[in-house]
């Protein structure tokens, strides 16, 4: 019989002012990304409590972690994987089912080619409100969604989105191709109804 | 490089990923041919009005507030 180990002690309590330290590091290199963080989480649950929700357990759970945080990287990518796993794991259960897509039976589609006599500049953007372009983005099924959302509104590269998602660069380019060309024809299609353009009889 | 070739390449080039040697033969192709031009400023208008739309939008003015109060407990 092998005699029972020692409980190992507790580690000692760190000190208030190396909790001071923490605190301010943090403050200074995960909290400037808390706009990134929510606009991301919205995008996500589709809902202003549960994204409100998630950044904060988001916040707590990096700030658990913060010693594994390797200092001078990309925080703001570190924050958004932890962001995410969070997302996957309690929330997207609760908000909107996972959908999966036939990436392949996306038809692209180029607005710019149906729009080449009528508007080739792209003027009738300029009519279309925020809300229905962030519509149109919670619209899209959520491996685009996630993706156009890191590109287009958060401006992370394509290496630092595969990571985010776990995906290859590969898998970012094509979505993102095939996102925003979705994007392009919910646009276009709204301002056909709103008669912003006249578009093609398809 | 021809037009075909161009236009593969039409995000990565918008987004910067492309490298310096290739991109410069887009940019050689986009003078010299306008209708891949004109496409690419179609492009490059809707990525810029997709980014100007969302960004607007910020945490609520309380959340750092609540999630510091919350870091004081830990």
């Amino acid at each position: 019989m092998t005699p029972p180990t020692p409980p190992t002690p507790p580690p000692p309590a760190p000190s208030p002012a190396a909790e001071a330290d923490k605190r301010a590091s943090f403050e200074r290199e995960a909290l400037v990304h808390l706009d990134s963080l929510y606009r991301v989480a919205l995008r996500l649950t589709g809902n202003p409590a549960e994204a409100d929700d998630l950044v904060q357990e988001t916040m707590l759970k990096a700030y658990r972690a913060w010693h594994q945080f390797e200092r001078g990287t990309n925080a703001k990518g570190w924050l958004l994987t932890i962001l995410r796993h969070a997302f996957i794991n309690e929330y997207r259960r609760r908000t909107r089912h996972p959908e999966t897509v036939d990436i392949d039976a996306i038809e692209p589609f180029s607005v710019f080619e149906e729009l080449q006599d009528e508007d080739p500049q792209g003027t009738f953007f300029d009519r279309i409100v925020d809300d229905e372009v962030l519509r149109a983005i919670d619209n899209l099924p959520e491996q685009f969604r996630e993706t156009v959302v890191l590109s287009d509104v958060e401006g992370m590269s394509y290496e630092d989105i595969a990571r985010v998602l776990e995906v290859p660069v590969g898998t970012v380019k094509s979505r993102l191709f095939r996102a925003r060309r979705l994007l392009q024809q919910k646009l276009y299609d709204y301002a056909v109804g709103m008669g912003y353009i006249k578009g093609s009889a398809k | 490089m021809n037009c075909r070739e161009c236009k593969e390449h039409l995000y990565e080039y918008l987004d910067r990923e492309l490298t310096p040697a290739v991109e410069q033969e887009i940019r050689q192709h986009l003078t010299d041919c306008p209708p891949c031009g004109e496409q690419f400023d179609f492009e490059k208008l809707f990525l810029g009005f997709l980014r100007a739309r969302c960004r607007a939008q910020g945490a609520p003015a309380d959340l750092k507030r609540r999630i510091l109060d919350e870091l004081l407990d830990e």
